[in-house]
């Protein structure tokens, strides 16, 4: 099991090396070069003298490589991302104050969508081509073709313009702790998140059930007499958890991708509204650093998808301690 | 009438010399036919062609039977914005004062023809990239699956919105956005299929004959996996539309005078609270619909390219 973990971690390094080198190269491929953001600093009508100061004081005259090489030593041994072009903060300040926002909403999403999509895949399967499964899979589509923040305009007006008078927004406070002052706020957005995750997974939920439900082994147990309850839950789903669990680890980017639109909907300050509004300003470290520090978010989600799957399912266990 | 043509068919002589007996009743199908057959059959699915095809054609047709005007705004002050359906504007104007229904016409010649540009640029980029990740093997290919992980790592929409603030806007370079970034996952599904049909046995042989590895893509892997390549490809259309409309949203999308469904979509829910529902309501059923029938018709291909279920 250590074994595996440790590989498993040493690959997720070299993911995150390649995305890094993704990251730090692709200003290089804009259409006036690394110093175009000046431009969108310091105004149309900056003099070439002024862009190669703003240039310097930025160090783009260094080399590639030297550049990298400071990038990677500074983000692994200071957890500097550089400072942000647009606003007085360093891109580690701008994150640190957003963060928690972000995984807030996307992890009670997750916690929700689990205790949905699971319950729901089991029923499908078990009950398949029967009326629910249909009326199941038939919004799922819907929601799926939906774009995502068309459905969380359509929560807003139902549940918050008419009758139950939800609040509109989360709480706006930069804190960290003031989310937590009015939690009825966050009501829409987690549910609008939730269903979008839902439908996205229900699917592969139903597949991965439906799967072990053909299986000898299930079928032997309902030979033997057990009750259907009892097959689906100490037979089927003991065997389903592994392929669910590795798809929840692989629905996170979609999450945190939903949870962009989500928060621009409901205007709820989090990585998603500041990745755009640094997007509009050309603010390129600031985007670069939040893409960055959201896969890394996905990668560790991953892992921890992993690491999970290893202790369900003892056959990964064995192989990772044997090699 | 019948007994004469039963009578004349039990007198008809047999065919000479014909060693093997054919079960002449079952004609022999071709293939593609009998694909055809189960998608016909699929009767949801052809039904979701044939709206496609309706809606490509009015998108691409009834602007020039019924031309509105998308390039001017109104700027007269009040009357044309936000107008209820009348009988000029079937489904009202919008906030700018453009025509809605030759608006939903005009957006959708963009939306679906990026969705098609960048569907199709996907799948071809992400079948060469997964035959060659698939055959090389060895160091190659977990170099090049790593790379693939790198960027299924970053949440797509986060990707798209850092290449876009980098690259302009214009709508060539969506569609190239779009199509040279939705293929990580379709690569992947690919790759699965070269590996898997690379170790089969009617593979294996091809190689102890003497067959090139460039025979055995063409001849053996591409054939047993157009299934795949198909299915993805159709999904990469839906998705990309997808994806454009929330682009849209965020304003990201294709920049104004021209249009696409999800920044018009945006616009109209901006004023979903003033209760304009014809800026939101037929668009949003139209783009659902859209995307529904191209999903389900990637079903259906799926189904139709299932060996079990043709005839023989």
């Amino acid at each position: 099991m250590f074994a595996y973990i440790i590989r498993r971690i040493v690959q997720s390094f070299f993911v995150l090396m390649i995305v890094m080198l993704f990251t730090f190269s692709l200003p290089y491929f804009q259409v006036h070069g690394i110093v175009a953001p000046a431009y969108t600093v310091l105004g149309t009508k900056a003099t070439p003298y002024n862009v190669a100061i703003w240039a310097k004081q930025h160090g783009m005259d260094h080399s590639y490589f030297y550049r990298f090489w400071t990038y990677v030593t500074q983000l692994f041994f200071h957890f500097n991302l550089g400072r942000s072009y647009k606003e007085n903060n360093s891109v580690w300040g701008i994150i640190s104050l957003y963060v928690p926002r972000t995984i807030w909403l996307a992890a009670v999403s997750l916690l929700l969508t689990t205790i949905i999509a699971i319950p729901l895949g089991i029923y499908q399967a078990s009950r398949r081509n029967t009326f629910g499964d249909y009326t199941a899979t038939g919004v799922a589509f819907v929601l799926y073709a939906m774009p995502n923040f068309l459905l969380a305009m359509l929560l807003l007006d139902a549940f918050s313009f008419h009758f139950p008078h939800l609040p509109n927004s989360p709480p706006q406070g930069v804190q960290a702790w003031a989310m937590f002052t009015n939690p009825a706020g966050f009501i829409l957005p987690v549910a609008a998140l939730t269903m979008l995750s839902v439908a996205g997974l229900s699917r592969y939920m139903r597949g991965t059930v439906l799967e072990v439900l053909v299986q000898d082994y299930v079928r032997t147990a309902k030979a033997k007499g057990c009750s259907g309850l009892r097959t689906l839950f100490k037979h089927a789903f003991r065997n389903a958890l592994g392929p669910i669990i590795v798809l929840l680890g692989l629905s996170i980017p979609a999450l945190l991708g939903g949870a962009l639109i989500i928060e621009s909907v409901f205007n709820y300050e989090g990585l998603g509204i500041q990745t755009v509004d640094a997007a509009n300003n050309l603010d390129l470290p600031t985007v670069l650093g939040i893409t960055l520090l959201v896969a890394i978010l996905t990668l560790l989600g991953n892992l921890l998808a992993d690491v999970a799957l290893g202790l369900v399912n003892p056959r990964i266990r064995i192989e990772g301690n044997a090699r | 009438m019948t007994d004469l043509t039963e009578r004349e068919r039990v007198a008809a002589p047999e065919p000479p010399d014909s060693p093997i007996t054919l079960n002449t009743d079952e004609e022999i199908v071709p293939m593609w036919r009998q694909r055809i057959r189960i998608f016909v059959h699929n009767k949801l699915a052809v039904a979701s062609v044939l709206f496609l095809l309706i809606t490509i054609g009015a998108c691409f047709l009834v602007p020039f039977i019924h031309p509105t005007n998308q390039t001017n705004q109104a700027l007269t002050f009040g009357l044309p914005w936000n107008q209820p359906p009348s009988f000029h504007h079937w489904l009202g104007t919008d906030s700018s004062g453009f025509d809605e229904l030759g608006r939903i016409f005009f957006g959708g010649e963009y939306s679906l023809t990026l969705g098609f540009f960048a569907g199709f640029i996907t799948i071809v980029v992400g079948t060469t990239y997964g035959m060659i990740s698939g055959f090389a093997g060895g160091v190659t290919d977990t170099i090049m699956m790593r790379i693939i992980d790198a960027f299924l790592s970053i949440p797509y929409i986060f990707l798209l919105i850092t290449l876009i603030s980098i690259f302009n806007r214009s709508t060539v370079f969506l569609i190239c956005i779009i199509g040279f970034t939705l293929w990580w996952g379709n690569a992947r599904i690919i790759r699965g299929d070269a590996l898997l049909i690379r170790n089969l046995e009617y593979s294996q042989a091809a190689t102890a004959m003497g067959a090139r590895k460039w025979h055995i893509i063409r001849h053996h892997v591409f054939p047993n996996s157009i299934s795949n390549i198909v299915t993805v490809a159709t999904f990469s259309i839906a998705d990309a539309i997808l994806f454009l409309s929330a682009l849209g949203f965020l304003g990201l999308g294709i920049q104004a005078p021209p249009t696409d469904w999800g920044t018009m979509l945006q616009q109209g829910t901006s004023q979903i609270q003033n209760g304009f529902w014809w800026e939101i309501y037929p668009l949003a059923l139209i783009f659902i619909l859209v995307v529904v029938s191209i999903n389900y018709i990637g079903d259906a291909l799926r189904d139709c390219f299932e060996v079990r279920l043709l005839e023989r």
